[in-house]
C-alpha cells in the first residue's frame, strides 16, 4: 500500500494529545451591542494598518478602546463595562483624526497619564494623556518629527539610562510609488530621546517595509535588540531584521557574516512574543501569508540568533481555513500570545483577512484561537469558541474588557465595522492579573520581565512595547492559573532588578512594585 | 542601463517626457514592450501563482502575442500558427494599423488575461500603465485608427488566450500543490523536504502532461537513468551525495555568489525563465534592438523554457528521486543544512539546468555562438553584475549553481542541460521572420 496524503485531514501527530484537549473557552458576539461602530476604511494606501489599542485612561482600571478609521476618523472609545457584565461603550470625540492606521499606548513622559502613538499616512502623532481621556498633540512639545510617510509598525524601550524612551516607528511602501511600488520602501526610524524630548529620527537604513517591530531581550543580554518584521511583497534584496540597540551605540543590523543571523524572507505582518517552549527565552510567531512561523532559538548558549522554525511540528502554521469551506491559503495579521481559557498554558490569536480580493488566497479566512496544550503544540479552536470572524481582519487585542478574569477580544476589520466578543465561559480556571508601577522613568515597566513559578518551572514574560499587526495595549496582565489557587510571581524589572517572589491569591488585582510592594486593587 | 527599479522610472519619465510629435513610432514599439515586459518580471515576482513553470507558460504566451502582433504589419516577421501545436492562423490585420497601438493593447490585453490574479498592487500597476501608454501611443493618431489598431492588438490576445486554454495549464489551484498526493514508498522516492504546510505535496505533479509549444511530445526528449539508488559508501549514488554535502562544506565565496546569483526564488524574484527573459530584455536595451527583433526573441525564449518545464516535468515525476537534503540528512550528516531552499519537487533532473539549457540553444540560434553579454537581473536585490561570453556558458553556471546550493547531485544538472538543450532545439527551428 502506497502513502498517501490527503492534506484536508489534520495532522494527527498534532491531534492526537495523550492529556484531555483543552477546555474551549466561549465567546459571545456583542459588536452589535457594544456599541463599537468605527470601520477602517480605505483602498490602496490602507490596504495594511488598522490597528486597535487599549488602556485605561478614565482611571476606573477598565480599558478603553481606540479604533483606527483609515482613510476614516478614528474614534476613542469610553468603557462603561461592568466588571463580568455585558460589554458597553461610550464613543467619544477626544481623538477623531483621519489617516491612522494604528496605535500605541504609551506612558511616554512618565506622567502616571497614558498617551497615544499614532501611525498614520503622512504625519504620526504623539498624543499627551491629560487625565480623563482627553489628549493633546505633543509633536512640537516633545521635539518628535512625525515625518511624512505610510507607518505601519511601531515599538518603544526605555534604554539603559534614559528617562525618555526610545520609539522605532516601521515604514511601509513610499505611496506616491502606485504605479510601480516594488523595490520603494521607506526608511524605518529610530526616535531616540534626547533629554526629555525627541532628538532627529534615525533612518534605519536598510528598510523593507515593515508590518511589526519588538523590543526584545531575544537572548536575555539586558539589552533588547529590535526585530522587524518585513513584507517580501515590496522589497528587493531584504529580509527579516534585527538591529543591535547598545547604549551610546549606533543602531547596527544583525548580519550573517558577524551575528550568525539566518536570512528569512516572507511577507512579514505581525509579530508575536511568548516563551512557548519554556526554555526562558522568547519564541516569536511571525504572521504570513500560507504559512505562519513560530520561531524558537536553536541554542542559546551559543548566542547566535539562529532559530528554527517549529510552526509545523507545532501545530501553529495556521496556513488555510479550518471553517468555512475555503481550502485557499489564509492571509495573516495580528498575532497574540494570551491565555484564554486559564490553564496556564499559552494561547495563540491570529487575526486573518485577504488583503483586499487576491483570487488565490482565501477569501472567507476565518481568524484562529490556537489553544496551547502542555506538550509545545496546538489545536484551533476558533469555530468552536465563537470567534471564528470571516471579516477582513487586521489588527485586534486579545484583552479582559469587563476585568471579570475571562479575556474578551476586539477585532478591527477592513471595510466593515470592528468586532467585539465577550468570553462567557463558566469553569474555566483561575487566574492573577497584575500592572507594574514603578516611580520615575517608565512608569509601566516596559521591557520587565514577569516570573511566574508553577511546581518547579519558572516561565518568563517579557513585557513590551510594540509588535502585532499595528495594536497594542497597557494595563492588566492576564495569567491563567488552572486548578492554583494562587500564583507565585516575581517581577525582573527594567536594568536587572530583581523583585522578591510574591504568592497572588487566584482572581485577584495586584499592582506590584520594584520595592516589593503589592497592592490589591479591586474593580469598581 | 540595469534592469532595476531606477532604470524602469527613469525609461518611463523620459519617455512620457518626449514630445509627442517627434516621437519615432518604432520607438513607440520598442518602449512600449519593454515597459511591459518590465512590469511582467514584477507581476511574476508578485503574483503567488506564478511558480517557475507557470511563469514559463505565461512568458511563452506573452512573447507569442508580442510577435504576432507584428505579423503583417511590418516586413518580416512571419507568424508561428502552424509551427506550435495547436496554434491555428491569426487574425489578419487591416491596412494601415499602427504598430504600437497594435503591440500596446495586445500586451495590456495579455496582462489583464494572464495575471488577472495580481494583488492590488499589481492591479494598480498594470492599470496605470494602460493608461500612461495610451495616452503616449495614441496622441498622434486619428481616433478611428487608434481604435481599430487596438482592437486588432486585442484580438491577436484572446485567439493566443483562447489557445492556452486548453494546454493543461490554465488553472492553478492550492499555489500548484495538489490537495491529495500519493507518494512513492521506497527509499529512493522524493519526499518534502520544508516544514512549510502546503508544500508538504510536490508542485505540478501532472504539469508534464501539458501541450508543449514546440516539441511534439515530451518523448521527443528524455533522459537517461540517474545512477542506481544506493545508501552504500562508494557506490556512484553516494558518491554523488557525498559531493554536495563536501562541495557545501567547502563553498567559496564565488560559488556563493553564483548559487544565489541563480537561484531565483519565486515570489523572490523573476523566477528561472523570468532570469533568462531580463537576459534578453539588457540585450535588447543595450543593443537598442527594433521591437519587432526583441518580440521575436522573446518569443522563441518562451517556447524554449515553457518547453523546458515541461519536459523536465515529466521526467522529474518519471523518476521521483529523493533530493539531496533529504538522503543527506537520513545517510551522512543529520544536522546539515542546504545553502539554498530546496524546491518542493522531485530531484531529477534539474528544472533550472533544463530550462537554461533550452534558454541557450534558442538564443544562440537567434543571436549566434559566442555572444557576450552582461547579467544585471539582480542588481535591485544587491547581488552584482555577472558577465559571460555566450549563452552556454551563463547556461553551465545557472546549472552549476544547484549543485553549489545544495540542492541538486550534479548528475541532475548534467542531464538537466542534456534535456534542455533537446528542448531548445524544436524551439530555435522556429521561423520568426521571412
Amino acid at each position: 500500500m502506497r502513502a498517501a496524503l490527503r492534506l484536508a485531514a489534520p495532522l494527527l501527530c498534532v491531534l492526537t494529545p495523550a492529556w484531555a484537549e483543552p477546555a474551549v473557552p466561549v465567546f459571545t458576539e456583542e459588536t452589535a451591542t457594544a456599541g463599537l461602530d468605527t470601520v477602517y476604511q480605505g483602498d490602496w494606501d490602507y490596504m495594511v494598518g488598522g490597528g486597535v489599542a487599549t488602556f485605561d485612561c478614565s482611571g476606573d482600571g477598565f480599558p478603553e478602546v481606540f479604533l483606527s478609521g483609515g482613510a476614516g476618523p478614528s474614534a476613542l472609545y469610553l468603557n462603561r463595562s461592568h466588571r463580568g457584565g455585558a460589554l458597553a461603550f461610550e464613543k467619544t470625540d477626544a481623538v477623531t483624526l483621519d489617516a491612522v492606521l494604528g496605535a500605541y499606548p504609551l506612558d511616554i513622559d512618565s506622567d502616571g497619564v497614558m498617551d497615544l502613538v499614532l501611525l498614520r499616512q503622512g504625519e504620526n502623532r504623539l498624543l499627551r494623556g491629560l487625565g480623563d481621556c482627553r489628549f493633546e498633540p505633543a509633536n512640537a512639545a516633545w521635539g518628535f518629527d512625525g515625518g511624512d510617510a505610510w507607518s505601519t509598525a511601531f515599538a518603544a524601550i526605555w534604554e539603559t539610562g534614559q528617562t525618555w524612551p526610545t520609539l522605532a516607528i516601521g515604514n511601509y511602501i513610499d505611496r506616491k510609488e502606485e504605479a510601480f511600488p516594488w523595490g520603494s520602501c521607506t526608511d524605518n526610524w529610530l526616535h531616540r530621546p534626547e533629554g526629555n524630548r525627541f532628538a532627529a529620527p534615525i533612518p534605519l537604513t536598510p528598510s523593507f517595509c515593515a508590518l511589526s517591530m519588538l523590543f526584545t531581550d531575544w537572548n536575555r543580554s539586558g539589552h533588547p535588540s529590535l526585530r522587524v518584521s518585513n513584507d517580501r511583497e515590496y522589497y528587493k534584496g531584504g529580509q527579516e531584521q534585527m538591529w543591535h540597540l547598545e547604549p551610546g551605540q549606533p543602531p547596527r543590523l544583525y548580519t550573517e557574516a558577524e551575528d550568525g543571523w539566518k536570512r528569512l524572507r516572507i511577507w512579514g505582518m505581525g509579530i508575536a512574543s511568548a516563551d512557548v517552549n519554556l526554555d526562558g527565552y522568547p519564541d516569536y510567531f511571525l504572521t504570513s501569508m500560507a504559512d505562519n512561523k513560530l520561531q524558537v532559538l536553536k541554542d542559546p548558549a551559543s548566542g547566535k540568533p539562529d532559530f528554527a522554525d517549529i510552526a509545523f511540528k507545532s501545530g501553529a502554521t495556521a496556513h488555510k481555513p479550518y471553517t468555512g469551506g475555503d481550502v485557499k491559503p489564509s492571509t495573516a495579521w495580528h498575532p497574540q500570545f494570551a491565555d484564554v481559557n486559564n490553564d496556564g498554558v499559552q494561547d495563540l490569536f491570529v487575526a486573518k483577512g485577504n488583503v483586499a480580493r487576491m483570487p488565490d488566497f482565501a477569501m472567507n479566512d476565518p481568524n484562529n484561537l490556537l489553544l496551547g496544550q502542555p506538550d509545545g503544540t496546538f489545536v484551533e479552536a476558533g469555530d468552536r469558541a465563537g470567534v471564528a470572524s470571516m471579516g477582513i481582519a487586521r489588527g485586534a487585542q486579545v484583552v479582559d474588557l469587563n476585568l471579570d478574569g475571562k479575556l474578551d477580544l476586539v477585532v478591527v476589520n477592513r471595510w466593515t465595522k470592528a468586532e467585539v466578543w465577550r468570553q462567557t465561559s463558566e469553569d474555566l480556571g483561575g487566574w492573577v492579573q497584575v500592572r507594574l508601577s514603578q516611580e520615575g522613568p517608565n512608569r509601566d515597566g516596559i521591557g520587565a520581565v514577569i516570573e511566574i513559578r508553577r511546581g518547579d518551572r519558572v516561565e518568563r514574560h517579557e513585557i513590551t512595547s510594540g509588535g502585532g499587526h499595528v495594536s497594542g495595549s497597557v494595563g492588566w496582565l492576564h495569567f491563567g492559573l488552572g486548578a492554583a489557587q494562587s500564583a507565585e510571581v516575581r517581577v525582573i524589572w527594567p536594568g536587572g532588578a530583581e523583585g522578591k517572589w510574591q504568592t497572588l491569591p487566584a482572581g485577584s488585582f495586584t499592582i506590584l512594585k520594584p520595592d516589593g510592594a503589592a497592592r490589591v486593587w479591586v474593580p469598581g | 542601463m540595469p534592469l532595476d527599479r531606477r532604470g524602469f522610472l527613469a525609461l518611463t519619465g523620459a519617455f512620457l517626457a518626449t514630445p509627442a510629435l517627434a516621437a519615432d513610432r518604432a520607438d513607440l514599439c520598442r518602449t512600449a514592450l519593454l515597459d511591459w515586459y518590465r512590469l511582467v518580471l514584477e507581476l511574476v515576482r508578485h503574483t503567488a501563482t506564478y511558480s517557475p513553470p507557470v511563469a514559463a507558460r505565461a512568458f511563452a504566451y506573452v512573447g507569442i502575442i508580442a510577435h504576432e502582433s507584428h505579423v503583417g504589419l511590418i516586413p518580416g516577421p512571419v507568424t508561428l500558427a502552424g509551427q506550435l501545436n495547436g496554434l491555428t492562423a491569426l487574425p489578419a490585420p487591416a491596412p494601415g494599423l499602427d504598430p504600437a497601438a497594435v503591440l500596446d493593447a495586445a500586451l495590456g490585453k495579455a496582462m489583464a488575461d494572464y495575471f488577472g490574479n495580481t494583488g492590488p498592487s499589481g492591479q494598480g500597476a498594470m492599470q496605470a500603465m494602460v493608461r500612461r501608454l495610451a495616452e503616449r501611443i495614441d496622441a498622434d493618431l486619428p481616433p478611428e485608427l487608434a481604435a481599430k489598431s487596438r482592437a486588432h492588438g486585442v484580438a491577436i490576445a484572446d485567439h493566443v488566450w483562447n489557445w492556452s486554454l486548453s494546454d493543461g495549464g490554465a488553472v492553478v489551484e492550492n499555489l500548484g500543490f495538489p490537495y491529495d498526493y500519493t507518494f512513492g514508498e521506497n527509499p529512493k522516492d522524493w519526499v518534502p523536504t520544508s516544514d512549510i504546510r502546503i508544500q508538504q505535496a510536490p508542485l505540478l505533479p501532472n504539469w508534464g502532461a501539458n501541450r508543449p509549444f514546440a516539441m511534439p511530445s515530451t518523448a521527443a526528449c528524455t533522459i537517461p537513468a540517474h545512477p542506481d539508488f544506493s545508501t552504500e559508501p562508494g557506490s556512484a549514488f553516494h558518491a554523488a551525495a557525498m559531493e554536495v554535502y563536501e562541495v557545501s562544506k567547502s563553498l567559496t565565496a564565488e560559488q556563493i555568489e553564483i548559487a544565489r546569483f541563480w537561484s531565483d526564488d519565486p515570489m523572490l524574484s523573476p523566477t528561472p525563465p523570468g532570469h533568462w527573459v531580463s537576459i534578453v530584455l539588457q540585450i535588447a536595451e543595450r543593443d537598442r534592438m527594433p521591437a519587432e527583433r526583441t518580440a521575436a526573441a522573446l518569443a522563441v525564449l518562451g517556447v524554449a523554457i515553457a518547453d523546458g518545464f515541461i519536459g523536465c516535468w515529466a521526467e522529474k515525476y518519471r523518476w521521483n528521486l529523493v533530493r539531496p537534503v533529504t538522503y543527506i540528512k537520513r545517510y551522512i550528516d543529520p544536522n546539515w543544512e542546504t545553502l539554498l531552499i530546496t524546491p518542493p519537487f522531485p530531484e531529477y533532473p534539474s528544472g533550472h539546468s533544463v530550462q537554461s539549457g533550452a534558454a541557450a540553444v534558442a538564443l544562440t540560434a537567434f543571436f549566434g555562438e559566442d555572444f557576450a553579454f552582461e547579467d544585471a537581473t539582480h542588481a535591485d536585490d544587491g547581488l552584482a553584475v555577472r558577465r559571460f561570453a555566450s549563452f552556454h556558458e551563463a547556461a553551465e553556471e545557472a546549472a552549476i549553481s544547484r549543485l553549489y546550493g545544495g540542492i541538486h547531485y550534479r548528475f541532475g544538472n548534467e542531464q538537466g542541460l542534456v534535456q534542455g538543450r533537446c528542448i531548445g532545439a524544436h524551439a530555435a527551428r522556429l521561423k520568426t521572420f521571412a
